[in-house]
């Protein structure tokens, strides 16, 4: 064992990456057992549909959660994001790339607003996100006056921004687009995460803000800034929802802060912020995409997912802090 | 005096890094007041550590009534009648008086907490010892002094046969020192074995009966009280090692420009009208008792508190400093006094932290540029001579000293020329302390700058080239090295004004 985790690949992507990834695969090899179907193309986009959205929503809360803080309004952000630029676009005739760009901008407003109370304000960034949460699902619904908005459909005038999730070829052939916008997305908020200043003063105040405070750093800005990523990252996930799904209803959304958190939690990155990895956030993306598309294929109740979710992060966590508690 | 009731022989205890406790040897009596004195790092409150079962030892015995014993967590000692009255109060401010003495073992009638009966019993307890307090206050609205008596009673409501009280003066008024030494004394006269950890050597003569004294981790001797005098003692505190080099004359150049002014800094009760003058290429030493103001004065000066009032000026030009930020921009660095809180990242790697305050530097467009990072790291690293296996290393895994070099090469690297070095050799070994004077020595010899705050006389006079000595808030004296004696900063230190 000790063998493995000393081997110099291994430690590269961490022991742990790997066995998710095992997981994962697991999982898979399990659900196509159960369910022949589950082999099938179509399955296997499915599950890929809910990973974009989950996938954006898990990276911008990555960031968040570095600082060592929390951010619980993601998924009503992104429905409200939805909601909002959905509504201009299908009953005010605001043209596409204009409420493609509001959804964005949506997330970054919430971003701000839960960055400044937190970093600025000094608020517990666990109340803030709680309030703009709330603030969020009401303003999606008071908006568009409680109504469910379907986006168009691709056929439809103004349907081609469903080729950002999937891309269906003259002969037929369906492309998973989202996949490699999502795969490039992750590559490029690693390297921020890791390589760019911004990354390394949000990692380093996860750890010790003050100590970095007392460098001559400004903590209060970078604090922010990964809020605001995290917002960004909410209004992006919006575009891949709609892009998915096309129907929003008001007033939900809450369920997929806890999957986005729980994948997160699951690849590594720490509660008590410091240590984080964006590629581990995708893996637990994955699992949770996979879970989900694979409990709706046996037929079992949606309810179950819930369930196992729970069960997989608390594993998950226990085996972090063990590790981590052997290393000290 | 009586026979003893507490023995501890052989004591040993190693962490990463530290050999906090080499065989030391502590024996207490019934009816007896025995201080444990050295100076801080010495290893006294680990030593009680070991004692009260918050840390296990590596070696020894520790005999208590008689029997062997070792205690595995502070409530096992606690019932067996040893307990520790801590200089940081353990107090809940929300709760009443009575409530913090009877946490965890509340009277019960009918499956509810009997308030009433717990008032009493605490009203009995104060009464036990002449103090006057409604257990029915709530405990934040009491002064320092009287939660340190709460304290007290809540030791002896656990039937305590051993009390050590942890520098129990520390946050005290005279007044308020008299009232617990009247209440030690009675302690005495009950036949309790007390231990009396401080570092004034005033209380020790007036309160004590024998003196155990250490350093470095190591037993040093035992001294009956009254027949030993102050120099006696200092002596085995100090030791004769650090005392071969002691600064005779201040090596700052004549004329050497005025590097940094500060002019009436008033900061709170602890500091308040604060001025003075750091020369290129000097040390200035701060010293005095703990609770003098010092750190709070380097924490305002840098902006890392805020500050009320005051001027102060680099380079002869006045500058604003609100933040950290601010006073990194000046050229200044500070070293804190709690390095793992406030001075390093620990879970980060030597490189990160080296750079951690001149990033902007090693950048390549947007991205950290790694190699030239670790490269500065490393050079760092053999200037300094850190020991660490790299600088990919993380910072948690290096010895105190080593960590104190990470924060030094942070300051370095972004070139500050006015370094405040707060208790700069806190919690390290010796050997890694006469390391860390030598760099401070080359340091001003290059031209840099340093204040340096110390708790440690035979620092202050080993390397500072003048001495600012503050008490309670305010500045008492500032003293040439040349003129500077053990006897004349005491006497600073000690002159409320």
């Amino acid at each position: 064992m000790d063998k493995i985790k000393n081997n110099a690949l291994v430690k590269k992507i961490g022991f742990n990456r790997l066995v998710l990834c095992c997981v994962l695969l697991l999982m898979y090899i399990v659900f196509a057992i159960l369910s022949p179907t589950f082999l099938s193309y179509n399955r296997i986009l499915s599950a890929l549909n809910y990973s974009y959205f989950l996938g954006f929503l898990a990276i911008g809360v990555t960031f968040v959660i570095a600082t060592g803080g929390i951010d619980f309004s993601i998924g009503p952000v992104m429905f409200a994001a939805a909601l909002i630029s959905g509504h201009l676009l299908t009953k005010s005739g605001v043209p596409l790339p204009v409420c493609l760009l509001v959804s964005v901008l949506v997330g970054v407003i919430y971003g701000v607003i839960n960055g400044y109370l937190v970093a600025y304000c000094g608020l517990p960034s666990f109340i803030t996100s709680m309030a703009s949460m709330q603030m969020a699902k009401g303003a999606g619904s008071v908006f568009t006056k409680t109504q469910t908005i379907s986006w168009p459909q691709a056929a439809e005038a103004s349907g081609w921004y469903r080729n950002l999730v999937k891309f269906r070829t003259a002969g037929g052939v369906q492309i998973p687009t989202g996949l490699i916008i999502l795969v490039i997305a992750m590559i490029i908020f690693s390297m921020i995460l890791t390589k760019t200043k911004a990354g390394r003063y949000i990692l380093c105040l996860g750890s010790n803000k003050e100590a970095v405070r007392l460098s001559g750093v400004n903590v209060k800005k970078w604090e922010m800034l990964a809020f605001v990523i995290c917002g960004m990252c909410a209004g992006i996930a919006a575009i891949f929802f709609v892009g998915a799904y096309t129907t929003i209803q008001p007033g939900l959304g809450d369920t997929f802060n806890n999957e986005a958190i729980a994948s997160c939690v699951m690849g590594g990155t720490s509660m008590s912020g410091g240590l984080a990895s964006i590629g581990g956030s995708f893996i637990g993306v994955m699992i949770i995409s996979l879970l989900q598309e694979g409990i709706l294929a046996m037929g079992i109740q949606k309810d179950w997912q819930y369930v196992i979710t729970g069960v997989i992060v608390l594993v998950a966590v226990t085996a972090d802090i063990r590790s981590r508690r052997r290393k000290n | 005096m009586g026979e003893v009731i507490l023995t501890m022989k052989g004591i040993d205890k190693s962490f990463p890094g530290v050999h906090a406790l080499d065989h030391v040897d502590l024996e207490v009596r019934k009816g007896e007041v025995h201080a444990l004195m050295g100076e801080n790092g010495a290893g006294k409150s680990t030593l009680m550590k070991v004692l009260t079962g918050i840390y296990s030892k590596d070696e020894g015995t520790i005999t208590y009534e008689g029997r062997e014993i070792e205690f595995t967590n502070p409530r096992e000692a606690q019932d067996a009648g040893i307990v520790i009255v801590h200089q940081e109060l353990n107090m809940m401010g929300h709760l009443t008086v009575a409530q913090n003495i009877f946490i965890g073992r509340e009277p019960m009638k009918g499956g509810l907490i009997d308030d009433g009966k717990m008032n009493e019993e605490a009203r009995k307890l104060f009464g036990m010892l002449n103090i006057e307090i409604d257990p029915t206050e709530k405990m934040s609205r009491l002064t320092v002094g009287k939660q340190q008596m709460c304290e007290i009673a809540k030791a002896i409501s656990h039937d305590a046969k051993v009390i050590v009280f942890d520098e129990p003066s520390a946050a005290l008024t005279e007044a308020e020192i008299e009232e617990l030494f009247k209440i030690i004394r009675d302690l005495r006269a009950k036949e309790m074995g007390i231990v009396y950890i401080s570092h004034r050597m005033d209380e020790i003569k007036v309160i004590t009966d024998r003196v155990t004294v250490m350093r470095d981790g190591g037993y040093v001797g035992t001294l009956v009280t009254a027949e030993s005098t102050k120099d006696d003692i200092i002596n085995m505190m100090v030791g004769r090692v650090i005392y071969e080099d002691p600064k005779t004359q201040s090596t700052v150049k004549p004329g050497a420009p005025v590097v940094l002014k500060v002019e009436h800094l008033n900061a709170g009760k602890m500091v308040q009208d604060v001025s003075f003058e750091l020369h290129k290429g000097e040390i200035l030493g701060f010293s005095g008792l703990m609770g003098a103001g010092r750190t709070e004065t380097a924490r305002a000066l840098f902006g890392a508190d805020p500050k009320e009032s005051g001027e102060i000026y680099v380079n002869g030009e006045k500058v604003e400093i609100k933040t950290p930020m601010d006073a990194v921009k000046c050229g200044i660095g500070y070293l804190s006094e709690d390095r793992k809180r406030f001075g390093i990242v620990t879970a980060k790697t030597v490189a990160e932290n080296t750079t951690m305050a001149c990033l902007e530097e090693y950048m390549k467009g947007i991205f950290i540029d790694s190699r030239r990072e670790n490269e500065v790291a490393q050079k760092y690293v053999d200037d300094l001579k850190t020991k660490t296996p790299g600088v990919d290393q993380l910072v948690v895994n290096l010895s105190g000293g080593n960590q104190q070099k990470v924060v030094i090469a942070k300051w370095l690297a972004k070139n500050c020329d006015i370094l405040i070095f707060d208790e700069p050799t806190r919690g390290i070994d010796v050997g890694a302390k006469s390391e860390i004077y030598h760099l401070m020595n080359e340091l001003v010899a290059e031209g840099k700058s340093i204040i340096m705050i110390s708790s440690e006389m035979t620092e202050i006079l080993r390397m500072s080239d003048r001495i600012v000595v503050m008490c309670e808030g305010k500045k008492t004296g500032e003293i040439d090295i040349a003129e500077a004696t053990q006897e004349n900063i005491m006497h600073a230190a000690t002159l409320r004004k």
